[in-house]
């Protein structure tokens, strides 16, 4: 069973006719990156709240290693995102928390002692490149190094998947590609990535599996693909 | 586990409180406000009621006979009377006791000394003073001594002057029981809209963490936690702020309330602390906790 997750003839539409998205049919791979791009509105972000189910589709079933969205009790739904990792363009860090308060968060949410938080934190920390700005509040960090922070606080509990959206939309070039590089890397150890984006630049250059989303359904699927709409 | 989560979410409560400043301060402030008119109603309702009970045991029935009967005769009617079921109490007091009381409190005017002096003997009357089981019997009671068989010994009976001053005052006091339930009800109710809504705007404005916190899989229990250990310190503090303005208060009427009733404010707020703190605390925490747990709803996991 390698199917991470399925999107099997799943189509979304909200009250007053507006359709999210339209028979979406697909499977990413344990292992895979997957860039997803298309114009804004194009149905990017509703498509990855059916992954973590902040969203259920209207017709149609999303599977999550072969297990149906829907059949998990609504009080089980926090314990089911456990398995995911979310990133943002705005980063959603809590800014009365430092950079170890908004990462540790994580597993004293998930109930780890405070002897484990204080050795993994600092672990992930330094995967991102942070080690040295533990101590400071987000609102001292540049826009790049809360990205980093957040993807750290993703990548704290070792999810089984990372679904980023748009997580370069605030950032200049160079933060651009230092997010992108660790993406990568993250990758590389074995972690599928939803990459929602609208950078035609990291699409072209990583070459990875490009999904385009256009009004709703996808108009094209590429192995190794490049940005085009 | 548990154990682990509680003083978490016990900590967190206690960052949010104090990490929030000028919101912490108002929703605390309209708290304070809350419990002040609650306590303040309860309080006044209670004075209000031991004033009607004070003045309800002052009526009384005195019965004063001539000067000619005896000691013996007066004894042998307050047996007679005392098998009624009506009568609750008898009080002899004799001819030498009225003089004593009667000196106690006019015995400072030397008008009164001197006229005293001059007639040179008694002139107070020996009398029955009776106590009804209940206020509205007194009529009963005076109809029954004004046909009684020992009636030419009687000399006068002071219920009828009395009687429409207490009548009066017992109206007084049970239409202010009425209006201050019927206020504290109102107070009530504003009260705790005041505070649900207050506690509403600072969820809102941990908005950003309920998103975080179901992001990263928190369980409702854990969101919610926090929040209710802040209403917790909103309540717990607002009625310590409270039981301070209390006392001010109770401090800034004493002078008032010395003589008129029973007991003086500050006496009765010293005397009943305990009781009025915990109440406070409890109204007060209960306000802070059932708020938040309901402001706190729409962010968490919707069925």
């Amino acid at each position: 069973m390698k199917n991470m997750i399925r999107f099997e003839h799943v189509t979304k539409s909200y009250p007053g006719d507006f359709v999210a998205l339209q028979d979406v049919d697909f499977t990413i791979e344990k292992g895979e990156f997957v860039s997803l791009v298309g114009q804004s509105g194009a149905g990017k972000s509703t498509l990855l709240k059916l992954i973590y189910a902040e969203e259920q589709p209207t017709e149609g079933r999303v599977y999550f290693n072969g297990r149906p969205l829907d059949e998990i009790k609504k009080k089980h739904l926090p314990f089911f995102r456990r398995n995911i990792g979310t990133v943002f363009q705005d980063f959603k860090l809590l800014p009365q928390k430092t950079v170890f308060e908004n990462v540790a968060y994580v597993l004293e949410v998930y109930g780890n002692t405070t002897e484990e938080i204080n050795d993994q934190v600092p672990k992930i920390l330094e995967i991102v490149g942070l080690e040295a700005q533990m101590e400071k509040y987000p609102k001292q960090l540049s826009g790049g190094e809360q990205q980093r922070v957040s993807l750290a606080r993703a990548l704290i509990h070792r999810p089984k998947v990372i679904i980023a959206d748009e997580p370069t939309g605030n950032l200049d070039p160079i933060s651009t590609w230092d997010i992108v590089q660790l993406l990568l890397k993250i990758n590389d150890f074995g972690t599928p990535i939803i990459l929602a984006t609208h950078n035609k630049g990291i699409v072209d250059k990583i070459s990875r599996r490009v999904i385009v989303l256009d009004r709703g359904r996808i108009v094209r699927d590429h192995k190794k693909g490049k940005y085009a709409l | 586990m548990k154990w682990l989560k509680l003083t978490r979410t016990f900590k967190e409560g206690w960052h949010n409180f104090r990490r929030n400043g000028w919101l912490t301060f108002a929703t605390v402030t309209v708290i304070v406000v809350s419990l002040y008119i609650l306590s303040m109603t309860a309080i006044i309702g209670v004075a209000s009621y031991a004033a009607l009970t004070n003045v309800q045991s002052r009526v009384n029935i005195s019965m004063y006979f001539n000067p000619e009967v005896s000691q013996q005769d007066i004894f042998t009617i307050k047996s007679d009377l005392e098998k009624y079921q009506e009568v609750k109490s008898i009080r002899y007091v004799s001819r030498d006791d009225a003089l004593k009381e009667f000196l106690e409190t006019e015995g400072d005017d030397p008008a009164i000394t001197q006229a005293l002096t001059e007639i040179g003997e008694n002139p107070l009357l020996a009398s029955l003073v009776i106590q009804a089981q209940k206020p509205e019997q007194y009529d009963t009671i005076d109809r029954a001594l004004a046909q009684a068989s020992f009636r030419d010994k009687i000399s006068r009976i002071n219920y009828g002057k009395n009687k429409e001053i207490i009548d009066r005052l017992q109206g007084v006091l049970r239409m202010m029981r009425a209006v201050g339930l019927a206020l504290g009800l109102v107070f009530t109710f504003i009260a705790i809209l005041i505070t649900f809504n207050t506690i509403r705007i600072s969820m809102y404005a941990h908005r950003q963490e309920f998103e975080v916190m179901r992001l990263v899989g928190a369980s409702n229990m854990y969101v919610r936690m926090p929040s209710v250990f802040e209403g917790v310190f909103y309540g717990f503090f607002a009625a310590l702020v409270t039981m301070i303005f209390l006392g001010v208060s109770a401090y800034a009427v004493n002078a008032f309330t010395r003589g008129v009733l029973q007991q003086s404010s500050l006496s009765f707020y010293g005397h009943y602390f305990f009781f009025i703190f915990i109440g406070v605390i409890v109204i007060g925490v209960t306000l802070g906790v059932v708020s938040s747990f309901i402001a706190i709803r729409r962010y968490l996991e919707r069925n």
